[in-house]
């Protein structure tokens, strides 16, 4: 007999240079891996965006960051959902010929891939993009132009969009040459991260429409040695293909006093899969005081936020994300994942 | 329509907890400053009387129509 699901939530920080997850989209396969050890895994973006990459799985449920943090403080209910009508809102500062190729992706998704997109808008003028750095090394930025773009947002979603995928000029070479190059050798931070998150984190909070970004950049020099990692972002000239496909199947966004039935609330959550040293978010603090196991898993990255130092109890701590697909799996099972262990701890400890 | 003229504003906190929830206290702590739009504990470290001080780097929304 096969387990029932076990609703699972996996964050892997944006900005703040995980190992695992902090390049392109390269924490997908950890998502596969606990979608398949769970039967239902809620992720953001970020796990899953790889750029013209992408992986299609109906366990996975692609949520934005700021409806993920609802989602675990019990604010938000997510409804499963297919074929969202995706409204295209592109930066006025896009110059036409790039433009023209993120409009082509959406293009051949709809001709490709058989998704519905819905209305297009460019704002009136360019967002301008600033991009900065935390004093912890996390990158973050947002768009000196706010107003126009959430004007953008609410026309499109009053011409019907049901989702949101927008599309930012960056600067090409992150405000940064220094910490790019480092990134593309997988030794650094990605500059554009944080400002993405801010962009959709507002876009998300205007609508209550899933939401999610793609910046515009110009494609860079060959690089020899690039890291793998880093690559899913050199494959072309736009990031939208993968932002499109999630987009299209993510949950609806519904006020958790009006779910219904078949929606998913944060108190059906198993298990939370988080790094060891990030774990001061607003959704794994929430998940942790529902009582709610969290699995923390070695992936170094810019922070050093641990469950020693906030305190927290009952944090598993595991050393790889094959160990942490193996808790949430006995989790599913009702096995105690103690009672794995060797030596087995007495009772009382 | 109402017109919003949010502005986005960067804030870095200290603030020290007692143990316990950790979620309200940040929550309230970054509300004086606006509406926290993102944020993270990005530093944690106990004071010599024992007591825990958290850093929190944040985006929060200023000004607009809620």
């Amino acid at each position: 007999m096969t387990a029932a699901p076990l609703p699972t939530v996996l964050i892997v920080p944006t900005g703040i240079g995980c190992e695992q997850g902090g390049f392109a989209g390269d924490a997908l396969p950890v998502a596969r891996l606990l979608a398949a050890a769970s039967g239902c895994l809620v992720t953001h973006p970020n796990v899953l965006n790889a750029a013209s990459l992408y992986w299609n799985d109906g366990r996975i449920h692609y949520t934005e960051g700021w409806s993920l943090d609802r989602f675990c403080q019990g604010k938000l209910a997510l409804r499963p959902h297919r074929g969202h009508r995706i409204g295209l809102l592109f930066d006025g500062g896009i110059e036409a010929d790039l433009l023209d190729r993120h409009r082509q992706a959406a293009a051949a998704a709809r001709a490709s891939l058989g998704l519905r997109l819905g209305p297009q808008v460019v704002t009136a003028a360019p967002l301008n993009v600033e991009l900065r750095w935390g004093a912890s090394g996390a990158s973050w930025g947002k768009p000196a132009a706010v107003d126009l773009l959430l004007q953008a947002g609410r026309d499109l979603h009053r011409r019907g969009a049901t989702a949101i995928a927008v599309v930012t000029r960056f600067p090409d070479d992150a405000g940064d040459p220094e910490a790019l190059l480092r990134y593309r050798q997988g030794a650094g931070v990605d500059a554009v991260a944080g400002a993405e998150a801010v962009i959709s984190h507002l876009l998300v909070r205007e609508l209550g429409i899933p939401c999610a970004h793609a910046p515009a950049l110009r494609p860079l020099a060959p690089l020899p040695h690039l890291d793998p990692r880093a690559a899913a972002e050199e494959l072309g000239y736009t990031f939208l293909p993968s932002v499109l496909v999630g987009l299209s199947g993510a949950p609806r966004l519904i006020a958790a006093a009006e779910a219904g039935a078949n929606d998913l609330l944060a108190d059906q959550l198993g298990a939370l899969v988080a790094p060891h040293g990030a774990l001061g978010s607003a959704a794994v603090l929430a998940a942790a005081e529902r009582g709610v196991p969290v699995v923390a898993v070695q992936n170094p990255c810019c922070l050093n936020v641990t469950a020693a130092a906030l305190g927290l109890e009952s944090v598993k701590e595991v050393a790889s994300y094959e160990e942490a697909a193996g808790v949430v799996l006995a989790l599913r099972e009702g096995l105690d994942p103690v009672a794995l262990q060797r030596p087995l701890p007495t009772a009382e400890q | 329509m109402a017109q919003h003229h949010l502005k986005l504003r960067s804030v870095s906190l200290e603030l020290p907890v007692a143990p316990g929830p950790l979620l309200g206290p940040i929550q309230a702590a970054l509300a004086s400053h606006g509406e926290p739009l993102r944020w993270a504990i990005t530093g944690c470290r106990m004071s010599a009387s024992g007591e825990r001080q958290l850093r929190i780097e944040a985006v929060v929304i200023t000004g607009g129509t809620p």
